[in-house]
Order: structure tokens, then C-alpha cells, then sequence
């Protein structure tokens, strides 16, 4: 289990992050929801080892991640999936995927392969071509299938649906779900569209001004009429 | 029609050396993003310890050895004793060092070396090939610069587009943030970047050093004209470095063969102006939009 005890996070005098705490279980989507600038992207950055964080720390299984650098908390089994589709533009979709979990065995690998593109055939079908050949719902798909080939047992999705139609975002989050729920699989979603996260997500943590403003069941959240007012703008 | 042959046989010589220089900028442009004006500077300081080895063993052989070996070295201490720390601090300003690891380098030289020119005896003729009743200006040592530029070129391309390793090197240079996310050791690929390029500029100093003389200077017309060629190859490309290192020595030969070989620089110049203006990017770049 990913926990996140006391997080703070500063950018110079402006505090992106204050005093964060969450849980993420195995083989369940939790979403963190929040405007623009709540500081939801900050929290996936430092959960990956690309901030450091000013005070409280991150354990995973027990080891801690915090402070660690990003290469080798992904070895750790943490992946992180950027936002703004990142992938590689000029390396084939095959290369994109086989840049992640270099280090792990090549039957591990070969595994992982075979699993993406099962889950993803467009990716298996046009393997050979260039990443930026594929349209942006594909892209998605690469940059994820390129996090699971590090052989993740956490998933940090930073903003999946941004600039996809609705319909590519749902059918991308409900395999990310199904697949939590199969391989045990703990997925954080960061999402700016609450409605779309907690449809796919168990549980749920509002951000506000980097603080956690509120938390529960999706359902719970949902139904929160101050919570659609104010941090979700849904109401 | 003489003179024509003639320019275009000394210029495919002279334009391999350009060609690995200009390899030697490439490299450690695609892992850093940052132009090592220093390049010639170490290339050569290797070349100069390559020559004290030659002296004390006889062969050429182990010389050439020396310099990839101590250019690797170089590269490695140029990474991470100035780039690094450079960098951290302000990213333009790494080009900047590279000019004073230039200059230090060059002064070092002086005063280990002396600025007196030496020689550097060519391990095969460097008297060109006689046919048709004349001496035509390709000699067997033009062969073997070819064939060393052209099986570097080989090598590297290999590497970098059939091997892990490769893969991970041109992850780390398109993209540093992906590359660690995906678990790739991107500060160790940017050192290999800088080593790998150190030992390129060290084959290339000792190729040239026979037709050149060697002093703490003599390299540094070789950095204009491996810049020209790597800037319009576009800066990204190692195919573009060689196509444009052998055609910059194309330029100039056919320049230096009708005219005065002292209008050879200016041509380069003109040439690296009007690609600027006429094709930023440079011909094998990729789009995106870049700054020196």
C-alpha cells in the first residue's frame, strides 16, 4: 500500500502542498479532484521523485520513496504516467514501450509486452510506427502501457482525459479499473473532471489550494452538494 | 576537369575528419543540449598525449589507442567537474564554460608542449596515388581516414538504433523526464554521451595530426567548419554530421582548388548564415524550434 503521511511541498515561498495525507489500497482507483492549481499535479510530481518534498514522507510497503529520485522509485513499483501524453514522439511505438523496466529480466519484459498489447491491440497493430503517427486517445494508451511495462504494483495517472472525447476517456479508465481489480494494481487518478473520476474510482480526496478539503466513498462525494459548489464546479 | 577531380578528391579526406568532428558536437548536443565548444580544444589535448606515446612506444597503433582511452577520460572530467555543476546553476551559461575549458585546455598545452608545431608521422603514405602519369591528392592515408569515419558511422548507428543501450541514450536526449520515469539511468547516459564524443574528437585529432602540424591551436579552424556541418545537418542528426561534414570538405576544396584557400573559412561562414536564414532547423533537424 502507497501511503502518504504529512506531505508539504514548496515551490520557492509559494506552498503547493500542505500537510497531505492519503492511503492508496492495492486493486482500487482512488481519485484526487480539484480546480486548476489545487496542487494535484504537484502531489503525482513528488510521489514520482520528480519534487522533493519540504517535510513528510511517502512509504510504500513500508520502504520509504520520498526523497528518492524517479528512476528509482518506478524500480520500486511505482510508475507515473505524466500528463500531457508522455510519450516519445520520435521513437517507434514498440521503443516507447520498451523503454520502460529496461532493467527487469527480458522474460519479465516479453511478459509485460505481450500484456499491453493485449490490452491495447492498436498499440501491437502499428508497433513499428512512430509515436506521433497515433492520435491523442492513443497516445494515452502508450504512455500507459509504457508505465505497466515497468511492471508497476502503484499507477499514478496525472489527468488522463485531458484533450480526449468523453467517450475514449471512459473506455480508457474502465480498462485502467478492470485491471486494478484483476492484477491487484493500486491506481491514484488525478482528475480535473470530478464526474468522470469518481464514476471509475472507489474512494476520493478533494484538493484545495494543496490542502485536502474534504474525502470519502465516490458515492459520498458525489452527493456532497458544498463539495460540487465549490471544488468541482459541477453544481 | 584536373582541378575539379583533384578538389573533390582531397576534399572527401578532409571532409571525413570534419564529418567525425562534427559527430563528436552532435553527441553531446543530443545528450545535453549543449554545444562543446571544447571539443577541438580536447581533441587536441589527447592528441598531443596520444604523440608522447607514440614517442615512447613506437607504435601507432597503441598511440591511437591512448587518445580514444584519454578522450573518453576528458570527456568524463569536462562532464563532471565543470558541465554539471555548470548547469545546475544556469543552462546557457554551460556553453559558456565550454569556451573557458577551451582556453584552459589550450593554455595546459602550451605549457606542457610548447607551442612549437610537431609533427605526427601517418601510420600509412600520406603521398597520394599515382595514376595516369600524375600524383593524384588521394593517398592511402585518405583511405584510411574514410574507412575509419565510415566504420565509426557504422558502429554508432548500429548502437544507437539496434541496442538497449542505444535506446535508452536517445530516450534520455529526446525526452530526460520520460526516460527516468521509465527508469533509464539518464545522468549515466549524459556521461557516456560525454565520453563517447571525447573519443570520437580523439580519433579525429589523430587522423588529421599528419596533414596538419600539431600545436595547441591547430585544431581550431576544425571547430568552425565541424560546427557548420553539425549546425546544417541539424544539430540532432548523426546522418546529418556526416553528410554535411563530407560536404563542407567538399566546399572547401572545390573553394581552395578555383580560388584562394583562404577564402575557404568565409565560405563556410556564408554557408552556415544562409542556413540559418534560409533553414534554421537544418536539414535533418527535427521541427521544434532551437537556440545556440
Amino acid at each position: 500500500m502507497l501511503r502518504i503521511e504529512n506531505l508539504s511541498v514548496s515551490y520557492g515561498a509559494v506552498q503547493a502542498l500542505k500537510d497531505v495525507s492519503l492511503e492508496v489500497p492495492h486493486g482500487l482507483v482512488t481519485a484526487v479532484i480539484g480546480a486548476n492549481g489545487a496542487g494535484k499535479s504537484t502531489l503525482m510530481r513528488t510521489l514520482a521523485g520528480l519534487e522533493k518534498p519540504q517535510s513528510g514522507q511517502v512509504t510504500f510497503n513500508g520502504e520509504v520513496i520520498s526523497g528518492r529520485k524517479p528512476e528509482d522509485i518506478v524500480r520500486m513499483g511505482v510508475a507515473l504516467v505524466p500528463e500531457g501524453r508522455s510519450t516519445i514522439p520520435e521513437l517507434t511505438i514498440e521503443d516507447n514501450l520498451k523503454l520502460g523496466g529496461m532493467w527487469r529480466s527480458h522474460a519479465q519484459r516479453s511478459a509485460s509486452l505481450a500484456r499491453v498489447y493485449t490490452l491495447f491491440p492498436i498499440l501491437n497493430e502499428r508497433h513499428s510506427m512512430r509515436a506521433d503517427t497515433l492520435s491523442g486517445g492513443e497516445r494515452q494508451q502508450l504512455a500507459i502501457g509504457r508505465a505497466l511495462m515497468t511492471g508497476p504494483q502503484v499507477l499514478l495517472l496525472d489527468e488522463p482525459s485531458l484533450g480526449l472525447a468523453p467517450m475514449i476517456v471512459t473506455q480508457i479508465l474502465e480498462l485502467v479499473a478492470r485491471m486494478a481489480w484483476d492484477s491487484g494494481l493500486a491506481v491514484l487518478l488525478v482528475e480535473q473532471n470530478a464526474n468522470v473520476a469518481l464514476r471509475i474510482a472507489r474512494s476520493g480526496v478533494v484538493l484545495n489550494l494543496g490542502a485536502i478539503a474534504g474525502s470519502g466513498t465516490s458515492a459520498e462525494l458525489l452527493a456532497s452538494e458544498e463539495l460540487r459548489h465549490i471544488y468541482l464546479g459541477t453544481g | 576537369m584536373v582541378t575539379f577531380l583533384d578538389s573533390i578528391l582531397g576534399g572527401i579526406a578532409s571532409g571525413s575528419v570534419i564529418a567525425l568532428m562534427a559527430l563528436a558536437l552532435v553527441l553531446v548536443w543530443r545528450s545535453t543540449r549543449v554545444v562543446n565548444f571544447a571539443q577541438v580544444g580536447q581533441a587536441m589535448f589527447t592528441t598531443f598525449l596520444a604523440l608522447a606515446v607514440y614517442r615512447g612506444t613506437g607504435s601507432w597503433l597503441i598511440s591511437l589507442i591512448a587518445a580514444i582511452l584519454a578522450g573518453a577520460i576528458l570527456g568524463l572530467i569536462v562532464h563532471y567537474l565543470v558541465m554539471r555543476p555548470v548547469r545546475r546553476q544556469d543552462g546557457s551559461g554551460a556553453i559558456i564554460a565550454t569556451f573557458g575549458v577551451l582556453i584552459a585546455l589550450q593554455a595546459s598545452a602550451s605549457m606542457i608542449w610548447g607551442v612549437d608545431p610537431q609533427t605526427y608521422p601517418p601510420i600509412v603514405d600520406i603521398i597520394g596515388y599515382e595514376a595516369f602519369g600524375r600524383t593524384w591528392p588521394f593517398a592511402p592515408y585518405d583511405v584510411l581516414v574514410l574507412g575509419v569515419t565510415v566504420l565509426l558511422v557504422v558502429i554508432l548507428s548500429v548502437v544507437f538504433t539496434k541496442t538497449s543501450l542505444g535506446l535508452r541514450m536517445r530516450a534520455s536526449a529526446f525526452n530526460p523526464t520520460v526516460a527516468r520515469l521509465s527508469g533509464v539511468r539518464v545522468s549515466q547516459m549524459l556521461a557516456l554521451g560525454w565520453a563517447l564524443a571525447g573519443s570520437i574528437g580523439a580519433i579525429a585529432g589523430v587522423l588529421i595530426a599528419p596533414t596538419f602540424s600539431v600545436t595547441p591551436y591547430s585544431l581550431d579552424i576544425l571547430l568552425i567548419l565541424a560546427f557548420t556541418a553539425a549546425v546544417i545537418g541539424g544539430l540532432d542528426s548523426l546522418v546529418g554530421a556526416v553528410a554535411f561534414g563530407i560536404g563542407t570538405g567538399l566546399v572547401l576544396s572545390l573553394v581552395s582548388g578555383y580560388s584562394d584557400s583562404g577564402n575557404a573559412p568565409i565560405v563556410a561562414l556564408v554557408l552556415l548564415a544562409l542556413n540559418l536564414v534560409l533553414k534554421p532547423q537544418g536539414v535533418f533537424g527535427h521541427h521544434h524550434s532551437r537556440s545556440v
